[in-house]
């Protein structure tokens, strides 16, 4: 039941991706599942949930399969770390800064990644726009993805 | 703590293992019943969300008589709306089957019913697939010019490669001028117009057309007209010079894929 709920919950995310935009940038929702997977059931499944759902949205996107699969089971790994309870401890303030900080550290990587083993997708200050724009698009919704520990 | 961390290196080794062979091979086929199931499932949405909102936001204004009232105008205005938008849509839809006419190759026109998933790749994905001929590397333009091309095709949808994606490259050549060069995405709203010497002359303003010389797109078909050059030596042994497309991605609703 509950891998059925991350089954919806992941295609709605693909779903609503292609439908809508701030300022013709559309919002990155997947990293948002990695981020909560990682928060949520620690390093391991941060790092596969991050890594399934980046190789459906890479061979959803017609492009090189890899660098959305990497950049994502990466936030899904470092997430877990970093609400962890150990090293700092849970607050709104926190999700939303650490949303923030690893929406732009995924597209920092996939565009590395990309521009490494493919082509750079676009200008320096388009690059630099959309990953500043996803990165707070996505900010609030790190207020409400808490870690288990704090339930 | 030692397994975690040898795991995540395996995961980055085969990773980079994957891209390598990509970037060697080629990319990989994409996952085309999921591809197919997410688009069909957009179009429905597409078509849902006209007819939800309307019924969900004049259900709001029911109780008093003024409320009546104002949902009334409200509705007319609506119907104002919609009839404008008709009308619109009417004359877009006019261009694009006079355009049609004019392209004895056309193969169909379709409707917009989504952005691709990537954010780094302009593409759009069309109501037309194999089923109504489409194929792969045709042609898509709409009354203002050149869109893109088609790049994937199920049995009902395609997906269009935009002008503006760094993928994306014609032969094209300037109306006036007639000097040839080649136009590719820039990944912005721009593009660039490659490979012009300098001592060829480009001035802001120069139209520039499909040549028909790398045997994708036919000849003459308007690309965009020349926004910036710059002669100052960032383009390399080449003038750097960027295009405005005619046709703003952004506002692509309906198009016409032709041979």
């Amino acid at each position: 039941m509950k891998y059925a709920a991350w089954l919806i919950i992941a295609f709605c995310a693909l779903l609503l991706q292609g439908r809508i935009s701030v300022l013709g940038v559309p919002p990155d929702l997947t990293v948002l599942i990695a981020f909560y997977a990682g928060i949520r059931y620690g390093e391991h499944k941060g790092l596969f949930a991050g890594l399934l759902i980046g190789f459906v949205e890479d061979s959803l996107s017609n492009s090189m399969i890899g660098p959305n699969m990497l950049s994502k089971g990466l936030v899904g790994y470092v997430a877990a770390f970093f609400i962890s309870g150990g090293l700092f401890r849970w607050t709104p303030l926190l999700g939303i800064f650490s949303v923030s900080i690893l929406t732009f550290f995924d597209s920092v990587i996939a565009v590395l990644l990309k521009t490494l083993f493919d082509k750079r997708p676009g200008t320096v200050a388009a690059i630099v726009f959309i990953s500043v724009m996803q990165s707070l698009l996505n900010a609030l919704a790190g207020a409400f993805m808490r870690p288990e520990h704090v339930d | 703590m030692v397994r975690k961390k040898a795991l995540l290196l395996i995961v980055i080794i085969a990773a980079l293992v994957l891209m390598t062979y990509q970037g060697k091979k080629g990319k990989l086929e994409s996952l085309t019943s999921l591809d197919t199931l997410l688009h069909a499932t957009q179009n429905v949405v597409s078509s849902a969300t006209g007819s939800f909102m309307r019924p969900f936001r004049t259900m709001t204004l029911r109780e008093e008589e003024n409320i009546r009232l104002r949902n009334r105008i409200a509705e007319l205005l609506l119907e104002q709306s919609a009839q404008q938008e008709a009308v619109l849509e009417n004359k877009r839809l006019k261009d694009l089957l006079k355009l049609r006419e004019t392209h004895r190759t056309s193969v169909a026109s379709a409707r917009v019913i989504s952005r691709g998933i990537g954010y780094w790749e302009h593409t759009l994905v069309l109501d037309k697939g194999l089923e109504d001929g489409v194929g792969k590397d045709m042609t898509v333009i709409t009354p203002l010019g050149l869109a893109g091309k088609i790049i994937s095709v199920a049995k009902s949808y395609a997906t269009m490669l935009l002008i503006s994606d760094i993928n994306f490259s014609a032969a094209v050549r300037t109306r006036e001028s007639r000097l040839e060069g080649v136009v590719s995405g820039a990944g912005s709203r721009n593009c660039i117009l490659k490979y012009m010497p300098y001592e060829d002359e480009v001035k802001p303003g120069d139209v520039i057309v499909t040549s028909g010389l790398d045997a994708f797109f036919s000849q003459g078909i308007p690309v965009g007209y020349v926004s910036k050059v710059d002669t100052k030596g960032i383009g390399g042994n080449f003038q750097y010079i960027e295009i405005s497309p005619f046709q703003d991605a952004a506002k692509i609703e309906e198009v016409l894929i032709i041979r």
